[in-house]
């Protein structure tokens, strides 16, 4: 394949990939909490795209506003009701937690939604553009734009808002953000909210891609990780450049070794990453 | 509400408090008046720094009463508190690295229910007290030097409007110079008005600086006095200023 076109994919599906895993590192970030439930919110957010699509004709572009406050409700209320009670306990507890709650979700889509692979079909097709030899489809290049735009709204959020600066003051200083009169338990539900509310557009947008089924939910788990150890934890730029980074690792690996090796690739790389710069291309910082 | 007139802006009776089983303060009685610096003394492990935690509600107290202005504030939420206006600036600065000076400076006034316009207004009271954080206001707060991120932590500490700013060791690991220059800075606020609780190692510093102190041990006040009544005290110049040769 065409050198540039390889480039192209990689940027168009790692700003995706940076969308699955921005959500995911605030609230690893923020709340030192590994969210297993992330990838089956993502799925979620997919059918909900899905349905509203075949139902009641709505554009994902604009299911994007369905399911942003309905996923962030849905995130801060787990993170108010349940996690919240063993946010203090050892990372483990709350993995363990969330590995629970993700067992509850999934399979509850399995029972509902049934595990067949469903694909969302807009109609009519919105084609593709192309330049020289470069072809991107418009639905790809829509929902690149949306994750670009739902990355750059986090960041603005976080650098602009009061109540953004109050999450990046708990995850770089609790105890400091206490004494700014920060409530933490808050903090830690509108984090979580957040991060569900990510979890939610990026379904959505995937919908718009790849085929939805609940058995696809831990391989988002995974390329959020994966992200996460490339990119450096917690900012949303260490997001973007490992979405980026995977994406191209990806792309040159199905190219050059077929697409079975693609993922093989990037866990190798993850362990590469872990072994050599555990810190992350950008390191550990705060949202800037 | 209006504060009572004449009312203490800091009064402990007996308070106790610790981390879990272990006692670290036994009863301390402490006041602490409107438009004074007030100095806290002892050596390491005095149980200074656990009061101050105490006082902003970071830790809880096990026994004993805190007032402010008559109000009890006993048990309170370190939001609560921080409310009210006691204001603690911690030890080792603690400010957020990641983030801008200003952003630092932003959030000392998190709480408040303030308009842009009286924020901006105190930002640049903040900025004429210490210019130097003028200069670096969009740079890291962890790219600062020492003094001035002790300035950046007491100007966050002044965004929050304190009744009482509390600064637990103002001087540690700093220059002489930026020692002098920081205790001209806490006068000149003083003077302005602001209430300052001063927790220091160096008792020569506080004793110079302050109008009354209080000496702690073991986590009891043994004494207090006024600045010079303690600098002239046989005890406190032996047990604390043994390096003092005059």
């Amino acid at each position: 394949m065409h050198a540039a076109q390889i480039l192209v994919n990689a940027v168009v599906l790692g700003c995706l990939y940076a969308c699955i895993a921005i959500g995911f590192s605030l609230v690893w970030g923020v709340l030192n909490v590994i969210n297993l439930i992330h990838g089956s919110f993502i799925v979620l957010g997919a059918y909900l795209a899905f349905g509203l699509y075949n139902a009641l004709h709505i554009s994902p572009w604009y299911s994007i506003a369905v399911a942003a406050p309905l996923f962030f409700v849905l995130g801060y209320l787990l993170q108010r009701l349940l996690l919240n009670r063993v946010i203090t306990a050892p990372v483990l507890v709350t993995l363990t937690m969330t590995f629970g709650l993700d067992l509850i979700l999934n399979n509850a889509m399995i029972y509902f939604f049934k595990a067949d692979y469903r694909k969302l079909t807009l109609t009519p097709s919105l084609g593709s553009v192309s330049i020289f030899d470069v072809v991107v489809p418009v639905d790809r290049l829509i929902a690149t734009v949306s994750a670009l735009a739902l990355t750059g709204l986090l960041y603005l959020l976080l650098r602009r808002s009061r109540v953004g600066r109050a999450i990046v003051a708990v995850r770089l200083d609790r105890d400091a953000a206490v004494l700014m009169g920060v409530d933490v338990k808050s903090i830690y539900a509108i984090a979580f909210g957040l991060g569900a509310a990510l979890a939610g557009c990026a379904g959505v947008l995937m919908a718009l891609i790849f085929p939805i089924s609940p058995l696809t939910s831990s391989g988002y788990l995974g390329k959020a990780f994966v992200v996460c150890v490339l990119g450096g934890l917690g900012s949303v730029s260490g997001a973007l450049a490992g979405g980026l980074l995977l994406a191209l690792v990806e792309g040159i690996g199905s190219t050059f070794f077929g697409p079975a090796h693609a993922t093989t690739l990037s866990f190798i790389l993850l362990i590469v990453f872990l072994i050599l710069r555990p810190q992350g291309l950008l390191g550990r910082k705060g949202f800037e | 509400m209006s504060p009572v007139a004449n009312s203490l802006i800091l009064e402990l009776k007996g308070l106790c408090a610790g981390y879990g089983e272990i006692q670290v303060l036994w009863g301390i009685d402490l006041d602490v008046r409107h438009g004074e610096i007030t100095a806290l003394i002892g050596s390491n492990g005095a149980g200074k720094t656990t009061l101050m935690r105490a006082l902003s509600g970071l830790i809880p107290t096990t026994a004993g009463n805190y007032f402010s202005e008559g109000r009890d504030l006993t048990g309170d939420t370190a939001a609560g508190i921080l409310a009210h206006g006691i204001v603690h600036v911690p030890e080792g600065r603690r400010l957020f690295g990641a983030m801008s000076v200003e952003e630092n400076l932003l959030m000392g006034a998190y709480l408040r229910d303030a308009g842009r316009a009286e924020i901006n207004r105190d930002l640049e009271q903040v900025y004429a007290t210490f210019p130097k954080l003028r200069e670096r206001r969009r740079q890291a707060a962890a790219t600062l030097s020492g003094g001035e991120q002790q300035m950046c932590a007491i100007g966050r500490g002044l965004m929050s409007a304190p009744l009482l700013l509390m600064i637990d060791e103002l001087s540690l690991g700093l220059s002489p110079l930026l020692v002098e220059q920081l205790v001209a800075a806490l006068r000149e606020l003083n003077a302005g008005g602001t209430s300052i609780l001063l927790v220091e190692q160096d008792v020569t510093i506080a004793l110079d600086l302050c109008h009354r102190a209080f000496v702690m041990d073991m986590g009891r006040i043994v004494r207090s006095g006024s600045g010079s009544e303690l600098l002239a005290d046989p005890i406190v110049r032996d047990a604390y200023l043994g390096v003092l040769h005059e």
